[in-house]
């Protein structure tokens, strides 16, 4: 057993013992709840240290049936516990008088251990439960004020989309028992990495993506992750930086089962491509700024489920690290957003790049990622079309820092500076995805040879990803044009989906208590 | 304001007209989150008394605006409310429905109050008719709009600009399909059809509401109170266009669109007609007290003067007559509450020391530009409109140099933002982030320089130097005696992640720190030019004496010296000011920190680095008495940081000129203070800014509770309570003025608005002599001896 796996029974036990003070100002349990989680950052970093001493070289490097330990949990686990004692510091004082402070307390200790459980769970039949069990603590904190009627729905929403999940993957588990006899991760997937997949393991891999869909909120069930503020915090940070992950790492627990279905696959691109373009237009008209980011994790997570879709399972891990980081301090630090957008109104307008700049920023960052691309592979060995697609993307996504440089109105020192930072963008991307794919070694598949439908695939979402870009950085030119407006209206109400939810399931309804 | 509204219309227009405007009056106005101050919460209502604003606030929002008589109860339990405290709250409450006498009062207090029910509107009434929630629906629908139209810069994509908030609206709400997805159909078409100007709009929804002139008023006030925050921040933009000379529709364009909605309902669900019928019945109803609102604020009222029986104690008299001596110190601060511990503390290290007080901007009304920006800042209090202009002198290339940097800082966020770059930005910096969680959770490397000096831009002519420094230092009544060291301290708080920072700032710089003025008017007072024009305006300063500016951190207690120009024959002097500033800063901190939950003097300078902290400090929670003395009066006793402190010797103002600007500014602002946390503490739903717990900033001005919706103004709710009681004992402000009367009363009877205050209870005056309280001001009756409540 590594070290690594003794860190959920040490928080399961700390919530415990704050179960036993769940009012204010409960004495020392906060102080127990942030040494517990720093003690579970202890213990997943020393099973991380051991994969990386010990574990390589023994064939992905399981551990026994329940835990496993491989380069995802080795990965994973430290940060989601990192993340964890983050937040569990964070509230120590965040929650500091509340009415339920230790039940709160008990509540992120008891969801962290789950977690926790979960990204090291080697087995199904421990997989499933924990996820189950997230569900359950989820909702208790989502309904931490419970006489808002607003945390009520946004509880009903999340428990009907997460339990839908949960029966996708019980179904899941089935039809895997029936394929394979066996619950056991490890051994699920190195019989779908040597055989074709049999029918009942083709459904279990389309009833997976399934759960993965509704478990991190991809359209048209995103709805419960865009309401959930109605938590505190610290439980925002949590949700988004751990939890929200569960469905992405379930995808590359089982890629090789995965991969092995096509329309599986197919599913993923197109669903994930359209949650990732959908989530992120709609943020960009959003003015709260903890439901800015909630649509932000939406499109995030549509583009890691894209990368899977496209067999790039590193990259897609790498995606779900760095934003779980990422999300984490922007939740956290979300009550600086006062002082951020008047910084950024201090230093005048903005300056809008025109056509020609946007054109010449686009060739800028095509010669960069040529450049980058050639060098990568010089180092690191040939990228498979689907890397080179992605590549594309993120190209995309530069132009839109170079153009901002390039605009007319921008000083030559500004010009230069985002010039630099596109570099530095570019190198550090590459250079992280060299590293998750070396990290990764055998343990993930590589990406699918393209056949037709892959090559289709990928035409469609690279035109779909530059096209938007293209309209991004060309953005001040149209977005206040009156035709526009209209448009500008349905984004910023998701296209009415979540309404649409809400009629379905009563949200419109006065509450009887 | 309407601007539509036509010159010539008929009666019933016009009173309808009227009533919005009354109804728009009595909104407060909430100032932006980026630099906001206090505002008394009850600003339309300071014509009538606090009973009757009770009754217009229970009709309109369902608030009550005193505490739980449960609080009252045990008040008089514990003798901190006596007997006589209550007699003589009875006998100076003028409302008929008044209990007979006392004991009928302490039966009450032990009584729940029932809990006032807002009228419906017809959103209310609609949703008890068919079970669908529209207040709700409304809260939602124009939650996301405003945030859209009012955002400074939030969102990348916000609604083209230059529309009014109306038009907007119009433009929006015909496109939005959620009210139909609610089961409002056909409410795109009924915007699209509505007129397309305010005015208009209101009345043709008013003759569709039968709404009538008497009916009006309550009833528009009951539909702006449901508007929450939007309406209180359009209220700050027509008073900030006020304040410019101009007007502003954005609150009357609020009012038409929520009538709009209420025009749509009726028509969705006319079953609701009767009910309507007798709302609209009872807003025509003129605005009374019932004699359990009596009764609240008379037991209130009681607890005021409970306070004021032990004021009188602390004061307890001195002698005013300053002694000749020349003092080793002097420090100014601004009249701030968090002042007085601190200045009780410095004059403990030593009795050369003097202080005094004094609002923070130092009477220089400037607005100023810093270093790198092109935003401006409004360092002064919000009734004024800025005559001086400020900046920081930073050489060109160093201010190009901070402008491209924030610029590219700034081009990195829109990079974060933006829809398909995100997902760059994740997978290129998003394990950086690593570290920023490190530093952030332990607080690690947030030391920012100093910026060089600011300077009057353009710079002051030598008349108006010696002018202004003369009528400040009038003002201050630091006209003799001076130091060899004058220090000038403002005040600023540094706190991390919190939304409402500025709140924790000078009030009287407009939510921004001190600093600034401080140093402007400390660099004034330092000018060879200065100096050589002062003798003419009748003051003489000591060819030795410097003005030093400092900056009072009110959440660390430290204070930071700006040696600007400081040469070296006061280097002694500066170092054992900054040896008696540290250790009055320990002193504090020990006292402070026994008020603030898990706190001890150690751990407060963490807290200001702590980004998860909610209660930094307690700002100006406790605040109760504003005096305004010579420091004599009030040196010997300890105010445990509840009172302003305002220097004044009337000896020295001949004609009451200072007086009157006291009266006028330094009070209003405190009342404002005062009762803003008044208002946070007993009706938090209405005037305070929610449970900081789900904050979720919005539109860069200010917050909405979780996913969205009413924008809240006002103080969180963790800034008034610990968690376990109130940390704001909500009394109206007692201003206690070393003066003599007939020159107060003759004050007041020049300034109709301030003695409003006085009169209707908003505020206390007291005439002191030689440091004891010697007349109570009543409306009507004027000065009163014999009404004082003394403690045996």
């Amino acid at each position: 057993m590594p070290l690594s796996s003794l860190a959920p029974a040490v928080l399961l036990a700390a919530a415990a013992i704050a179960l036993l003070r769940p009012g204010r100002r409960p004495q020392l349990i906060p102080l127990i709840a942030e040494g517990t989680a720093l003690a579970a950052l202890a213990l997943c970093l020393a099973g991380a240290a051991r994969f990386a001493f010990l574990g390589v070289g023994q064939g992905g490097g399981h551990d026994g049936s329940l835990v496993r330990l491989d380069v995802v949990t080795a990965l994973v686990a430290p940060t989601v516990a990192f993340i964890g004692w983050v937040v569990v510091r964070y509230s120590r004082t965040y929650m500091d008088g509340t009415t339920r402070e230790g039940w709160f307390h008990a509540l992120m200790l008891m969801v962290l251990g789950l977690v926790l459980l979960q990204v090291q769970a080697g087995s199904l039949a421990l997989l499933v439960p924990a996820l189950a069990a997230i569900g359950l603590v989820l909702r208790q904190l989502l309904l931490f004020f419970p006489d808002r009627a607003p945390a009520r729905r946004a509880a009903t929403k999340f428990t009907l989309v997460w339990g839908a999940g949960d029966v996708a993957l019980i179904m899941a588990t089935g039809l895997l028992w029936l394929a394979y006899g066996t619950m056991d991760i490890a051994t699920i997937e190195a019989a779908a990495r040597l055989a074709p997949l049999p029918p009942a393991a083709e459904g279990a891999a389309g009833l997976l993506v399934l759960a993965a869909l509704l478990k991190t909120a991809a359209f048209p069930l995103h709805g419960w992750l865009t309401e959930v503020m109605e938590a505190p915090t610290p439980v925002s940070a949590l949700l988004h930086a751990g939890i929200i992950n569960s469905g992405g790492l379930l995808l590359i627990r089982l890629a090789w089962l995965v991969q092995a279905s096509p329309g599986g696959m197919a599913a993923l691109v197109m669903l994930g491509g359209f949650t990732a373009l959908f989530g992120a237009l709609v943020m960009l008209t959003q003015s709260a700024v903890k439901t800015a980011l909630a649509w932000s994790t939406v499109a995030q997570m549509g583009f890691m489920l894209l990368q899977c879709g496209l067999g790039l399972w590193p990259v897609a891990m790498l995606h779900l690290l760095a934003h779980s980081l990422y999300k984490a301090h922007a939740f956290l630090s979300s009550g600086g957003a006062i002082r951020a957008v008047q910084a950024t109104r201090r230093p005048g307008p903005v300056a809008t790049p025109g056509v020609g700049a946007v054109i010449r920023a686009f060739g800028l960052a095509l010669a960069l990622y040529s450049l980058a691309a050639v060098g990568f592979t010089l180092l690191a060995g040939p990228k498979s079309p689907q890397a080179l697609a992605l590549g594309l993307i993120l190209v995309s996504g530069v132009a839109y820092l170079v153009a901002q440089g390039l605009a007319d109105a921008a000083p030559r020192a500004l010009t230069q500076r985002t010039l630099v930072a596109s570099t530095a963008v570019t190198l550090s991307y590459f250079g992280l995805q060299a590293l998750a794919v070396h990290a990764a070694g055998g343990t993930l598949p590589a990406p699918p040879v393209a056949g037709a439908l892959e090559w289709a695939l990928i035409g469609l979402t690279v035109t779909s990803f530059c096209g938007v870009a293209v309209a991004q950085a060309l953005f001040p030119h149209w977005a206040h044009h009156p035709a526009a407006a209209g448009l500008r209206v349905h984004i910023a109400n998701g296209f009415y989906l979540n309404a649409a939810l809400d009629r379905l399931i009563g949200g419109f309804r006065t509450v009887r208590s | 304001m309407f601007h539509d509204q036509p010159d010539i219309a008929p009666a019933p227009a016009k009173a309808l007209f009227a009533a919005a405007e009354a109804a728009m009056r009595a909104i407060p106005p909430a100032f932006p989150l980026d630099a906001t101050v206090a505002v008394n919460p009850f600003l339309g209502q300071t014509g009538e008394d606090l009973a009757q604003a009770a009754a217009r606030l229970a009709r309109v929002a369902g608030v009550r605006l005193t505490r739980n008589r449960a609080d009252y109860a045990a008040m008089i339990a514990t003798g901190e409310i006596t007997a006589s405290d209550l007699a003589a709250a009875l006998a100076a409450c003028p409302h008929p429905g008044k209990p007979a006498h006392g004991t009928a009062l302490t039966a009450l207090a032990h009584q729940d109050q029932p809990t006032p029910q807002a009228l419906p509107t017809i959103a209310d009434l609609a949703a008890r008719a068919t079970g669908t929630d529209w207040p709700a629906i409304i809260r939602r629908c124009l939650g996301l709009w405003a945030a859209g139209h009012f955002d400074r810069g939030q969102a990348l994509w916000t609604p083209a600009p230059g529309s009014s908030a109306f038009a907007a609206w119009r433009e929006w709400a015909t496109h939005d399909l959620t009210p139909e997805l609610a089961g409002l159909t056909g409410f795109c078409r009924h915007v699209a059809n509505c007129p397309d100007t305010p005015g208009r709009a209101l009345l043709r929804a008013a003759a569709a509401l039968d709404l009538t002139a008497e009916a009006a008023e309550t009833a528009f006030h009951r539909l702006l109170t449901d508007l929450g925050g939007w309406a209180q921040h359009a209220r700050w933009l027509q008073w900030q266009a006020e304040l410019a000379g101009d007007g502003d529709g954005t609150l009357a364009d609020l009012l038409a669109i929520r009538l709009v909605w209420e025009e749509a309902l009726l028509a969705h669900v006319p079953a609701v007609a009767p009910a309507w019928a007798e709302v609209l019945a009872a807003h025509a109803q003129p605005v009374t007290p019932d004699a359990d609102l009596v009764a609240d604020t008379i037991l209130q009222q009681a607890a005021e003067m409970a306070y004021q029986r032990g004021l009188d104690t602390v004061l307890g008299g001195a002698d005013t007559a300053t002694s000749g001596d020349r003092p080793l110190l002097q420090a100014a601060f601004c009249i701030d509450v968090r002042s007085e511990p601190f200045r009780r503390a410095l004059e403990n290290q030593d009795t050369g020391i003097g202080t005094l007080g004094f609002a923070g901007f130092f009477g220089l009304p400037v607005e100023h530009r810093p270093a790198a920006s092109d935003l401006t800042e409004a360092r002064l209090p919000v009734l004024l409109p800025p005559r001086l202009r400020s900046s920081v002198p930073l050489p060109p290339a160093q201010d190009r140099q901070r402008r491209i940097a924030t610029r590219s800082a700034r081009a990195l966020g829109r990079f974060r933002q933006a829809a398909v770059s995100s997902f760059a930005f994740v997978e290129s910096a998003g394990p950086l982030y690593a570290l920023k969680l490190l530093r952030d959770t332990l607080g690690l490397g947030r030391a920012h320089g100093t910026d060089p000096a600011p300077a009057f831009t353009p710079a002051l002519s030598v008349d108006v130097k010696a002018a202004t420094a003369a009528q400040v230092l009038k003002a201050m009544s630091l006209t003799k005696g001076h130091a060899r060291l004058v220090l000038l301290i403002g005040h600023g708080a540094t706190l991390h992640n919190n939304p409402h920072h500025s709140a924790y700032h000078c009030g009287a710089c407009g939510g921004h720190p001190g600093d600034v003025s401080a140093r402007l008017l400390a660099g004034l007072l330092n000018d060879p030019e200065t100096r050589a024009g002062l003798p003419a305006h009748g003051i003489d300063l000591p060819a030795d004496t410097l003005f030093l500016a400092g900056l009072h951190d009110t959440v660390t207690d430290r204070v930071t010296l700006y040696a600007d120009s400081a040469g070296r024959d006061h280097e002694a002097d500066i170092r054992r000011a900054r040896d008696w500033l540290d250790r009055a800063g320990r002193q504090v901190r020990l006292e402070r920190a026994a008020r603030l939950p898990g706190a001890s003097a150690a751990s407060l300078s963490a807290r200001a680095r702590n980004w998860a902290e909610i209660r930094p400090e307690w700002g100006l929670a406790g605040c109760a008495a504003f005096v305004a003395a010579p420091r004599a009066v009030t040196a010997c006793g300890n105010l445990k940081g509840r009172a302003f402190l305002h220097s004044y010797d009337w000896r020295a103002d001949r004609d009451f000129a200072t007086l009157e600007l006291i009266l006028t500014a330094p009070v209003v602002v405190a009342s404002w203070i005062s009762l803003q946390y008044y208002g946070s503490a007993v009706a938090p739903t209405l005037f305070g800014g929610g449970d900081k717990l789900i904050h979720n900033v919005t539109a860069g001005i200010g917050v909405v509770e979780g996913n969205g919706g009413t924008l809240r103004t006002g103080l969180p709710w963790q800034a008034v309570h610990d968690g376990e009681r109130l940390a704001h004992a909500p009394l109206r402000l007692s201003v206690l003025v070393e003066a003599p009367r007939h020159a107060i009363a003759e004050v007041l009877a020049r300034h109709e608005e301030v003695r409003a205050l006085f009169d209707n209870g908003w505020l206390t005056l007291f005439a002191l002599e030689r440091g004891r309280i010697t007349a109570r001001w009543h409306r009507g009756s004027g000065w009163d001896e014999a009404g004082l409540a003394r403690a045996a």
